[in-house]
């Protein structure tokens, strides 16, 4: 670098080398010396803090959901893209065990159940748990089945988190939202009449969300506990 | 937005290999990484393929964020916009090999058309606001699209020491202003 803008020193040099102005070359050279000069690695990290606001202040842009079932398989996290989300979430090592119980207990339903059954839950519970059974909660029809009760029998959200309920019905999109759980005790949650069909094989998740719930619809945080729905 | 220590604490499970803190962290910030890949290479297909890239970077590289010192936004922001950059450039280099003459100022909308949202917060706003329009507009570009000192000395037609004397300087101003 020769030149009267030298005259900025390595503070603009950090500042190219941040925008990515710099040629191969002295990109290059500037690296080498990156890796042994603590004081230039504190400059190039402070211009990064200082440009970082333009691209968080971009208006998000969400990628199509192809996309999420790729980036998890291509980490081990997901099975391969294209097979749907339940599949995706049934490889969440908490999922695993709920879901088998889940199986085998539709399975012996089918099996044992006596009286006709019309698709639409009258009576169910589920029990929701973590895998450590740190935080469980009991979820049943009250009077009607669009009326449930929930009660968080132990544990509660991280500070400043709430738990919100979702159902996973068999081969739908994704979860659906069935509102925020109050902070303590029993919470009645209104179940949409579209949804009660899928009550019966659904299972019932809780994750922690921000106060008011997740913003985007679908889970943001991590889901705690979860519970197939059993009909009565 | 997630607050910062939501995101803090979900960087480290990953590191901890946590598959569904990973989850969790593409759902609370790829719409922001994907719109960072965008405005870089303006283009649906190649942006997505960058974006698991960045991801894949993500899941290896978490347990080196805390010596970055950095706020985990911007971090991740890095991550995003230098795979973009570099996926920019290898297609520059492809395209200048078959095209060697080839103008690579576009006249695709400028930073401000982009309808970048404003954060009160963000004090490098305030101070690209108080540099001359062209120049920080200029600054914008390397920045948010990857522009490099000849997209950018084409672009304002100025030869390519003057634009490099030009911009070096607008950082300077910025720099006093940012630390003021």
């Amino acid at each position: 670098m020769t030149g009267p803008e030298d005259t900025y020193g390595d503070e603009a040099l950090a500042a190219e080398y941040v925008l990515r102005l710099l040629e191969a070359p002295d990109e290059q050279a500037f690296e080498a010396r990156l890796r042994e000069e603590p004081q230039l690695r504190a400059l190039v990290a402070q211009w990064e803090d200082r440009f970082a606001p333009l691209a968080d202040g971009l208006p998000g842009v969400p990628p199509s959901s192809r996309l999420r079932a790729a980036v998890l398989h291509a980490v081990g996290a997901g099975p391969a893209p294209r097979s749907g989300w339940l599949s995706g979430w049934r490889d969440r090592p908490v999922l695993r065990p709920v879901l088998a119980a889940a199986a085998i207990a539709v399975v012996a339903f089918g099996l044992f159940q006596s009286g006709p059954r019309d698709g639409t839950a009258t009576g169910y519970r589920a029990e929701l748990a973590s895998e450590d059974r740190s935080v469980t909660l009991l979820a049943r029809s009250d009077a009607s089945a669009d009326q449930m009760l929930v009660e968080v029998t132990a544990g509660s959200p991280p500070a400043g988190r709430v738990f919100e309920l979702w159902l996973i019905a068999d081969g739908a999109p994704g979860p659906v939202s069935l509102g925020v759980l109050d902070a303590g005790g029993e919470t009645r949650i209104t179940v949409p009449t579209a949804l009660l069909a899928a009550l019966p094989a659904g299972m019932l998740a809780v994750s922690d969300e921000p106060p008011g719930g997740s913003p985007t619809g679908s889970p943001t945080g991590t889901v705690i506990a979860t519970g197939a729905v059993e009909a009565l | 937005m997630t607050p910062r220590e939501d995101i803090e604490r979900l960087i480290a499970r990953v590191a901890l290999r946590d598959q569904s803190a990973f989850a969790a962290l593409y759902d609370v910030t790829s719409a922001k990484l994907f719109a960072v890949c965008l405005q870089v290479l303006d283009h649906r297909g190649e942006a997505e393929e960058t974006l698991q890239e960045v991801y894949v970077r993500i899941w290896h590289k978490a347990d080196s964020y805390a010596v970055t010192g950095h706020s985990p936004m911007t971090w991740l922001i890095t991550v995003a916009r230098n795979l973009a950059i570099d996926r920019i450039r290898r297609r520059r280099a492809a395209t200048v090999a078959i095209d060697e003459a080839g103008a690579v100022a576009d006249d695709r909308p400028g930073p401000e058309a982009a309808a970048i949202a404003r954060s009160e917060s963000s004090a490098i706003r305030a101070c690209l606001d108080e540099l001359e329009t062209e120049r920080a507009d200029a600054v914008k570009r390397a920045y948010l699209h990857g522009e490099t000192y000849k997209d950018l000395a084409q672009r304002y037609d100025v030869p390519l020491n003057t634009m490099r004397t030009w911009l070096r300087r607008s950082l300077m101003t910025l720099r006093e202003c940012l630390t003021r």
